[in-house]
């Protein structure tokens, strides 16, 4: 057994402290149109994390510099709330959420139809309200849902999910416990129709073995998380769930 | 905050609006928005509310830090209050260091906080000269439909009576509720039309002209004032607004304490 310590994350039947077994996913609520002035918003609800993102645009991009002449901007901005973590978060950017905001933007950049806004931005503001391990995936998630909510057109949705490992078991969706002990990371955004990869960030140490046990976790996660999406779009657009 | 084009054909609207003294959403001059207060809806706050009054949702949450108390008070903890108004919370709320909108709305409802005294500053000491609790109230804007002031002066008064001092996390003796002894309220005006409206909306703040934010604690006591932007009022006009501002903040009081 590898990982920090004694700390033992997974009992001998392959059961998790929370009671999920290695390729389960915490239980995930989401909810489109929460925030009334924006033009499209989505909070997530996964695990203990709550994420929420709004939508504004497309608009005129200011200052003309920013301009794509081609294209709209995708202005996206990640943060976490002061109040989001055990120990108190001073406010103001760190090179964690610079880092979080730009492979965001270009996941999602990967599927918005941004050729059809030239000169226009698109604001895409994450807000992490509670952070539980995974708050990134949670972030493109609740965008992905946000731009829908917006009318924003997109050749597909992403829905973004990590696997890891503890106490040398690869594992689906790390909390904080587990990714507190964890021996290795790997967040996916994947695209819900296509399959195609738009995010992908790794540290730690996998084997072969276990990097394609990660790879599978996060690939049969997508599918019902997609179902939730779509089930919350239902709901805050009048239809039937 | 970028400024928005002069709206004068809004300024125009609210101005007609006004004279038979109408509003752009039906309510009454002094009418506020229906407030909906909720606790504890943050998992790692140690006290937290979120509070809706129409399009307008705040949240509020207090952590607690250990501080070293100022030489001149040895035997006191502290209070600090943070406004994050984020860009998640409006079009017109942009990113980067706090604007001074920002940066007024977390020093005005701070003072009102502190200067009712309703958190014991002498209660925080935990040993004297060396170590005290520092309080700190952090409000966030969700989704900004005007009145920001209320809103988060509401949420913040909820979140810490809802606030737990973390002794076991620290180390500093058992967990126990932080005492609050008083809910002082704000209520605050815009003028709208040429008179002052109660509980302004977005596009009556845009058209609007300047503001006036009163803070009364329990037995109506005045614990903080500010004008906001250009404009002059009347003795009489002022008059008007703290005869309602008594009323209201009483009626927001029942709700923040039940």
């Amino acid at each position: 057994m590898g990982g920090y310590g004694d700390v033992q994350m997974i009992d001998e039947n392959g059961i998790r402290m929370d009671g999920r077994s290695a390729e389960d996913i915490r239980p995930v609520t989401i909810n489109a149109g929460i925030i009334p002035v924006a033009d499209g918003s989505a909070e997530v609800i996964w695990g203990t994390n709550h994420v929420v993102a709004a939508v504004y645009g497309p608009m005129e991009a200011h200052p003309r510099k920013i301009q794509k002449q081609d294209r709209a901007v995708l202005d996206v901005r990640y943060n976490m709330a002061p109040f989001s973590t055990t120990d108190r978060i001073r406010p103001g950017f760190n090179r964690r959420s610079r880092e979080i905001s730009k492979v965001t933007a270009e996941a999602l950049e990967s599927v918005v139809l941004t050729e059809l806004y030239p000169r226009s931005k698109i604001r895409v503001e994450i807000e992490v309200l509670t952070a539980e391990a995974g708050t990134r995936c949670a972030g493109i998630t609740a965008a992905s849902v946000a731009l829908a909510d917006a009318g924003i057109p997109m050749t597909d949705m992403v829905i973004s999910v990590a696997s890891g490992k503890i106490n040398g078991i690869v594992v689906c969706d790390l909390n904080k416990e587990e990714d507190n002990y964890g021996e290795a990371d790997l967040p996916m955004g994947v695209c819900a129709n296509s399959g195609d990869l738009v995010f992908l960030q790794m540290d730690g140490d996998l084997s072969p073995e276990e990097f394609q046990i990660a790879w599978d976790y996060n690939m049969g996660a997508i599918a019902p998380v997609h179902e939730i999406m779509i089930d919350a779009l239902k709901r805050s657009n009048g239809g039937e769930e | 905050m970028s400024a928005p084009p002069v709206p004068e054909l809004l300024r125009a609207h609210l101005s007609k609006l006004a004279e038979n003294d109408e509003r752009l959403d039906g309510r009454e001059r002094f009418q506020g928005r229906e407030v909906i207060v909720e606790t504890g809806v943050l998992a790692r706050a140690e006290g937290s509310a979120r509070v809706q009054m129409g399009d307008t949702i705040v949240l509020a949450g207090v952590k607690f830090q250990i501080m070293t108390p100022y030489p001149d008070r040895p035997t006191s903890g502290g209070f600090m209050t943070s406004a994050e108004v984020r860009p998640v919370s409006g079009v017109h709320w942009e990113a980067g260091p706090p604007s001074p909108e920002a940066i007024e709305l977390g020093r005005v409802v701070d003072r009102g906080i502190r200067e009712s005294g309703c958190i014991d500053m002498e209660d925080l000491c935990i040993l004297p000269g060396e170590k005290a609790w520092q309080v700190i109230l952090d409000v966030f804007a969700l989704s900004d439909d005007g009145n920001l002031f209320d809103a988060f002066a509401t949420a913040a008064m909820a979140a810490l009576r809802t606030a737990v001092i973390p002794g076991e996390r620290f180390d500093v003796g058992e967990d126990r509720p932080l005492p609050v002894s008083k809910t002082p309220m704000m209520c605050s005006y815009h003028r709208v039309g040429g008179r002052f409206v109660y509980d302004a909306v977005r596009r009556e703040e845009i058209g609007g002209a300047e503001r006036i934010h009163i803070t009364l604690g329990d037995d109506n006591h005045v614990h903080s004032l500010q004008k906001g932007l250009k404009g002059a009022f009347t003795a009489a006009e002022f008059e008007e607004i703290m005869q309602h501002a008594r009323s209201r903040c009483a009626e927001l009081r029942d709700l923040v304490n039940n």
